[in-house]
């Protein structure tokens, strides 16, 4: 009786000294292994979400992109020109074509929709949106002209369907309505310059781009 | 108060694990223009998709990294070249030329530009051509030369030494909206002529 008292405690004792009891010292390499494993394969999950949330985010949250740092430029109703003088500080657009004069006029839609009206010259001009958080969402060149005239409206969703309940019954709208998702955004013009003795035109071409308020 | 430790252990590593592999790799995605929605025709790359609505988040992220207003579909087609028609990197040293043929477009411009897209700051003030500078032959096909010394016809000069690319931009192309079907002979080949 009192031997076998005498053993359990002198195996509680052991077990004390050696950590876990039941497991020999191989099995318990094996489950840290094991948890480890696990861990590491969490950890790549992980890795996985923290990847898409930064890769989605980085539009959102950078400041460095071209609508903050255009954002005051074109306010005053006519496009301005990215030159290449710098006068403002403002930085150049980065795998800019050399051989293009570009003009950028920044658009907030919380105010109304905007009328951008361009002029058709003798050089290639394009027009482009550019919403905030990346993607061109509307593009047209001078070749679309009417009467040497590019005329078109950025609004946004509501914006639209206001004006669809303004116009009138049966009338087809005359106006070409671009429908912008974000209220803040670019509209660029970019004119090529075949020659370089072009460039006096072209600057004027892109700068002579119109964007105030639509009524 | 040991499996506690081990615990606390294997969390931190998680976390770490997550967030240090999950931010390295997002900013090693985006730091150059991703490989997503690239389009190979020949020596050219393209990324008809950057310029569109349905731009994907890869492209859209590097875009936003820096003051970029990439061309719109429909406005025009930027291809970039880093390799000559054999797959060698394009090298300074060496002496290009560039034949063949332009899609239609109503104007194209070729320049000589640094990885991030910049012209290099030559002595001789020309990056680039557009198509009413250059001079044709009488079978109208393009034949640009470029090489870091003076050459006969359309000359670009390269920088003495270095990778550099060629940025070919097309405007108002049709091909624009099917850039990935364009066939490589419709754009204009480069040729290693020698390597001194």
């Amino acid at each position: 009786m009192s031997t076998a008292g005498h053993d359990a405690s002198r195996d509680a004792s052991a077990a004390a000294r050696y950590g876990s009891p039941r497991l020999p010292r191989g099995a318990r390499l094996t489950a840290a292994v094991r948890r480890l494993l696990l861990a590491t394969v969490a950890g790549l999950v992980l890795a996985a979400i923290v990847h898409i949330v930064t890769i989605l985010l980085i539009p959102v949250l950078s400041a460095s992109d071209a609508i903050t740092a255009y954002r005051a430029l074109g306010t005053g109703g006519r496009a301005e020109l990215i030159s290449a003088s710098g006068d403002r500080g403002l930085p150049l657009p980065r795998e800019a074509d050399p051989a293009t004069v570009t003009a950028v006029c920044s658009y907030d839609l919380a105010a109304g929709p905007m009328r951008v009206v361009a002029r058709a010259g003798t050089l290639p001009l394009g027009l482009t949106l550019h919403r905030r958080g990346g993607g061109v969402i509307y593009a047209i060149t001078d070749r679309a002209a009417i009467r040497g005239v590019v005329e078109f409206l950025v609004m946004t969703e509501e914006q639209r369907d206001e004006r669809i309940a303004r116009d009138e019954e049966g009338e087809a709208a005359r106006e070409l309505r671009v429908v912008s998702e974000t209220d803040q955004g670019l509209i660029v013009a970019r004119v090529l310059v075949r020659q370089p003795s072009d460039r006096a035109d072209a600057e004027a071409l892109a700068s002579g781009v119109a964007c105030g308020l639509a009524d | 108060m040991k499996a506690e430790a081990v615990r606390v252990f294997h969390l931190a590593y998680l976390i770490a694990l997550g967030a240090g592999l999950g931010l390295t790799s997002a900013h090693f995605a985006v730091a150059g223009r991703p490989l997503l929605g690239m389009a190979q025709i020949g020596a050219w790359k393209t990324w008809p998709r950057s310029g569109g609505r349905d731009i994907d988040p890869y492209m859209r992220a590097y875009l936003a990294r820096g003051v970029h207003l990439p061309l719109g579909v429909g406005e025009g087609l930027e291809l970039i070249a880093e390799q000559d028609d054999q797959g060698r990197t394009l090298d300074g040293r060496c002496r290009y030329a560039l034949t063949g043929s332009t899609p239609t477009t109503r104007g194209w411009t070729l320049s000589v530009t640094d990885a991030d897209g910049r012209p290099f700051r030559l002595p001789l003030d020309r990056s680039g051509f557009t198509d009413s500078e250059v001079v044709r032959g009488e079978n109208a096909a393009l034949n640009i030369a470029a090489a870091s010394w003076p050459q006969a016809g359309n000359w670009l000069p390269l920088p003495a030494s270095g990778r550099f690319q060629f940025r070919l931009r097309l405007y108002d192309t049709p091909i624009s909206t099917q850039a990935g079907e364009t066939r490589a002979e419709s754009l204009p080949r480069i040729e290693r002529t020698d390597c001194p």
